[in-house]
């Protein structure tokens, strides 16, 4: 009986002992997988910068391509709107000459042809939020836009209405 | 001399196939431009940087990029609808691979990309960045799209509300 029970026990024992042995390919893909997922989730999401800027809202296409000119002001706010609600990313350009391409405006996710982006094109905003650089690109996931000043570039007598004059 | 023929035309074909697929996008003439095909994987930008990714990149509501395999990541800006952007156009491949073609534009301010035309994985046929035309033409009916920055009712409300210049009531005359 003693040695039944001891061979029943050194089964039990042996599977337990090969069992994980066996799975331990299956384990690790699945624990792999996890990880993996994870680490991609994290490497992906980058530790962002809080900064403050201050600048105008423009519109990103026509100011980095310079095929508008100086896209900048109530000069170009009328293309910058049409921009803005084509779906173009809307950028800030800050008084210290960097272009931050806006991602994310306080609560609001939504960060193509936002309206509340929208109505605030050419407008002079200061803005607290999160900095990220990748590839070049500065990102900008506003938390509180602190001061707007509305619309004060006043550049329309000089360059005219761009890009068609009315 | 046949095969010599057969190759010179097989190589014919694919230096021409090389030639009109490195040339295809349009070139603009802005500086840093690039005409550029590129693989890589469209993704929400926000989710890519952040970490917050809502179901299908945001369904139209999230800038899209282009995620390279060596992990430098792209914004598309534009599409191939004047004064439009791209995310109409890449939103169909969230998550997914595509090979497109278009403008790699590397300014000192920030890199972005023109996409043009996106190659389809099944056919290998190209097909232009039309999207948003299209999509606009189904809400605005009756309206052209060569004017639809014109037409739109969203810009008519705000030229309406706060003028051409962004200031209410402020006129800008030409002489």
């Amino acid at each position: 009986m003693n040695r039944y029970l001891s061979d029943i026990f050194l089964s039990v024992v042996n599977s337990l002992m090969i069992k994980p042995t066996r799975l331990l390919p299956g384990y690790f893909i699945v624990i792999a997988s996890i990880l993996s997922a994870n680490g991609a989730a994290v490497s992906a999401a980058t530790s962002p910068e809080r900064v403050q800027v201050t600048g105008e809202i423009i519109d990103t296409w026509c100011y980095v391509t310079e095929i508008m000119g100086d896209a900048q002001g109530t000069a170009h706010h009328l293309c910058a709107v049409w921009c803005a609600i084509g779906g173009i990313p809307v950028s800030i350009l800050g008084e210290d000459g960097h272009v931050y391409m806006v991602l994310k405006v306080e609560s609001e996710d939504a960060n193509v042809a936002n309206p509340t982006v929208v109505n605030i094109q050419t407008h002079k905003v200061t803005v607290d939020g999160d900095l990220y650089e990748r590839d070049g690109v500065k990102y900008l996931f506003v938390n509180q836009v602190a001061d707007d000043q509305g619309v004060v570039n006043l550049n329309h007598e000089d360059y005219g209405i761009i890009p068609f004059g009315k | 001399m046949k095969i010599l023929f057969k190759s010179f035309i097989t190589a014919s074909f694919f230096v021409i196939g090389l030639t009109a697929s490195s040339f295809a996008a349009n070139e603009w003439g802005i500086d840093g431009e690039e005409a550029k095909e590129l693989d890589g994987t469209v993704v929400d930008l926000a989710c890519e940087l952040s970490g917050n990714c809502p179901d299908n990149c945001g369904a139209g509501k999230r800038q899209l990029g282009l995620l390279l395999k060596d992990g430098t990541l792209y914004p598309v800006v534009k599409g191939g609808t004047n004064f439009a952007g791209g995310t109409e156009e890449l939103i169909g491949q969230c998550g997914k691979s595509v090979h497109v073609d278009g403008l790699l534009i590397t300014d000192p301010l920030m890199t972005i990309y023109f996409v043009q035309r996106i190659r389809s994985e099944e056919t290998g046929e190209w097909s232009k960045t039309k999207q948003w035309g299209k999509n606009w033409k189904a809400a605005n009916p009756g309206k052209k799209l060569g004017r639809w920055f014109r037409e739109d009712p969203r810009v008519a409300k705000i030229v309406d509300e706060g003028g051409k210049l962004g200031i209410p009531g402020l006129v800008y005359e030409e002489e």
